[in-house]
């Protein structure tokens, strides 16, 4: 099975641990995709979207991330992915070495350099952790198509605050990996599941964390699922009606955090994965 | 030009003047160009309503009139009794919320003033008060609005005498199709943002339960449902001149919902709520409405119209309340952000707590004036957030 990542940053914890994981089960990536790490398009986007005050304070939580103190990473779901011989590997740079996976930084994935690489590599399937919004051409190279994990339960809970949304909606929580296409999150559901490890949960962020880290297990067997042909995507129904959620305000939050009784605001940057 | 010369009267606007210009033209360009941020609350919502509702209260004049605007260049305009109609519903509310008898003794001032504007035949004039007495629908039906509101509040028999006579008025002057155009409509043509004079008939019938005034609303609503396409676009507003804002897009949006809700009208409720949808994707996916719509909500002018949003804010937020839908709330709670910041802490009383016309201040809508029907829409999106976010917060205790 050729597997390739496509990463919102090299420095992307979720991106790096995808593509570890997939090397530490037998399935060394081919290849993976990344934007940089100072993006300019993202970061003028941004700053036409929020302004200045609040693209730098992005751009500063990205630059700086905060870390978890015990095991040195954001995600501390991820930290046992992220370590090799004892040391935690921070970059996408450092995984393409110790696990002997091609890189290729671009600004834009849907470059037409971006799918010339991408043909390069002939993948089966090409796992999506971040970056652009992906458009047809990508889309159609790899045989299987592009997963991605989403942090709710499909097709009731599509876009931006899924665990918030799913909440505040009565829709339990869970994750769902599906096929990507030119909608959001509209594609072939591939594997669906309930998440209920909330023991001990503490925060949005917290549970974020703990979802992204499951959601990566279920990418894993999808991906394995689609080698031994035993998954296969299955179209959403009610795709007519308007599931689409948007970020989601503040006050808002705080009410989904009182339903989950935990910590309620995320900050700028913090969501973003 | 006429506004131009009020700075000849006042040279000591000018540096005002210049600075909101250089103020916006710094902010829109390298901070803030929408004024959206979801980011977190940067004014709590209580300490924003204080400040419009006593823009409000500075602008009510001595005899009881709200001015329209105030002006950068000629300070406040006459008074409006169109606005100061349905600005006494606003001042009750918050009377009521904040148990402030200030703005309940506005609210008389400004019913009181209303009350001496009557025309024999049981209109309101159009336009400023400037003492021409030519009669206006849509004057006549906001006008209403504040007077069903000041007899609620007061029950004196002389305001519900002038909303009945208010109400024949704007029955006689009906055409068979249920529009109003000729005499008394402005530029002589139907515009379905008259949904706001339905809306109004709709509360005097409550009150009243004449069912000459019901129906008079209902033949309305039926007109305005029909021009409303099934894209949502609020066709029909027809006015000559003008591109057509946001603010006429809400007018009919609004007008239609909460005549529905008073009639009891499903339809109606289900063709704003089809509009009103388009309008939050909208918002949601660009971060901002833009000041004009072209048909079928294409691409206008990209400046914001404040009022327009706080109209659309009024609009999601009811709507949220009638259908449990959490987006309209959500995308209410972000447009009210967005127009908090909006407000100004500083600066002298025209401007201080005012809802612009646009943003950027130049904007094609109301440009260089602070507008008192902005300061309504906002205050009544304000108060709405409030009592919904404590109605919410109930539910989840009692659950």
């Amino acid at each position: 099975m050729r597997v390739v990542v496509l990463c919102s940053s090299p420095y992307s914890e979720t991106g790096c641990a995808m593509a570890a994981r997939l090397a530490q089960t037998g399935r060394v990536p081919v290849g993976a995709i990344s934007l940089p790490a100072f993006d300019r398009t993202t970061l003028l986007r941004k700053f036409a979207q929020w302004g200045g005050r609040d693209s730098a304070r992005f751009a500063w939580s990205k630059l700086a991330p905060r870390r978890n103190k015990t095991t040195g990473v954001r995600n501390p779901y991820l930290g046992d992915a992220l370590q090799h011989s004892g040391k935690t590997l921070r970059s996408l740079q450092e995984i393409g070495r110790t696990y002997g996976v091609p890189i290729m930084i671009s600004a834009n994935q849907n470059s037409s350099l971006a799918i010339e690489r991408l043909r390069q590599w002939s993948p089966d399937v090409v796992v999506f952790t971040g970056g652009n919004i992906l458009r047809k051409p990508l889309l159609a190279v790899p045989r299987f198509g592009v997963i991605n994990s989403h942090l709710g339960l499909l097709p009731e809970i599509r876009g931006m605050s899924s665990p918030e949304w799913s909440l505040l909606e009565g829709v339990p929580l869970g994750v769902t990996i599906h096929l990507m296409d030119a909608g959001i999150d509209t594609g072939g559901t591939l594997l669906k599941r309930e998440f209920r490890e909330l023991d001990g949960c503490d925060s949005f962020i917290d549970l974020r964390n703990r979802m992204i880290a499951f959601g990566m297990e279920m990418v894993l067997e999808t991906v394995a699922g689609l080698e031994a042909g035993t998954i296969a995507p299955h179209p959403q129904a009610d795709q007519e009606k308007d599931h689409q959620f948007f970020v989601m305000h503040d006050w808002l939050k705080s009410q989904a955090a009182v339903r989950l009784g935990v910590r309620p605001v995320l900050s700028v940057g913090e969501a973003s994965e | 030009m006429v506004e131009a010369a009020g700075l000849m009267k006042g040279p000591h606007r000018i540096f005002p003047l210049l600075f909101r210009i250089s103020a916006d033209a710094m902010r829109s360009r390298f901070d803030q160009r929408t004024l959206y941020s979801y980011t977190s609350t940067i004014r709590p919502t209580e300490e924003a309503l204080g400040l419009v509702i006593d823009w409000i209260l500075r602008a009510q004049q001595p005899d009881g009139g709200v001015p329209a605007y105030y002006s950068l260049m000629r300070g406040y305009s006459e008074s409006y009794p169109e606005v100061t109609g349905y600005i006494v519903p606003t001042l009750y509310d918050f009377a009521h919320a904040t148990s402030d008898s200030d703005a309940a003794h506005a609210a008389e001032r400004a019913t009181n003033w209303l009350l001496s504007l009557r025309m024999s035949s049981g209109a309101f004039p159009a336009g400023l008060h400037t003492g021409e007495e030519q009669p206006s629908v849509f004057n006549t039906g906001q006008i209403l609005q504040g007077l069903v509101r000041g007899y609620m509040e007061t029950h004196r028999a002389e305001i519900l005498e002038a909303a009945d006579a208010a109400g024949d008025w704007l029955a006689s002057a009906q055409s068979p199709d249920g529009s109003w155009s000729g005499l008394g409509a402005y530029q002589g043509a139907a515009h379905t943002y008259y949904s706001m004079v339905a809306w109004s008939l709709a509360l005097l019938a409550s009150e009243t339960k004449a069912t000459r005034h019901r129906s008079t609303a209902e033949r309305n609503l039926d007109w305005v449902l029909k021009q409303i396409e099934p894209s949502g676009w609020t066709g029909g507003i027809n006015l000559k001149g003008y591109p057509t804002f946001l603010h006429f897009i809400a007018y009919v949006i609004q007008g239609v919902l909460e005549c529905g809700i008073a009639l009891h009208r499903e339809d109606a409720i289900v063709a704003a709520s089809r509009s009103a949808w388009v309008l939050l994707r909208k918002f949601e996916v660009h971060k901002a409405l833009l000041g004009t719509y072209e048909a079928e909500f294409k691409r206008g002018m990209s400046f914001v119209c404040l009022t327009g949003n706080a109209q659309m804010s009024c609009v999601w937020l009811r709507l949220y309340e009638a259908t449990g839908e959490l987006r309209y709330l959500n995308g209410a709670l972000k447009m009210n952000e967005l127009l908090k910041q909006s407000l100004r802490t500083r600066g002298n009383r025209g401007a201080l707590g005012g809802v612009a016309g646009s943003y950027p201040i130049w904007g094609a809508y109301q440009p260089l004036r602070y507008i008192s029907w902005g300061c309504k829409f906002l205050a009544d999106a304000l108060m709405l957030e409030l009592r919904l976010k404590r109605a919410f917060e109930a539910r989840a205790c009692a659950s």
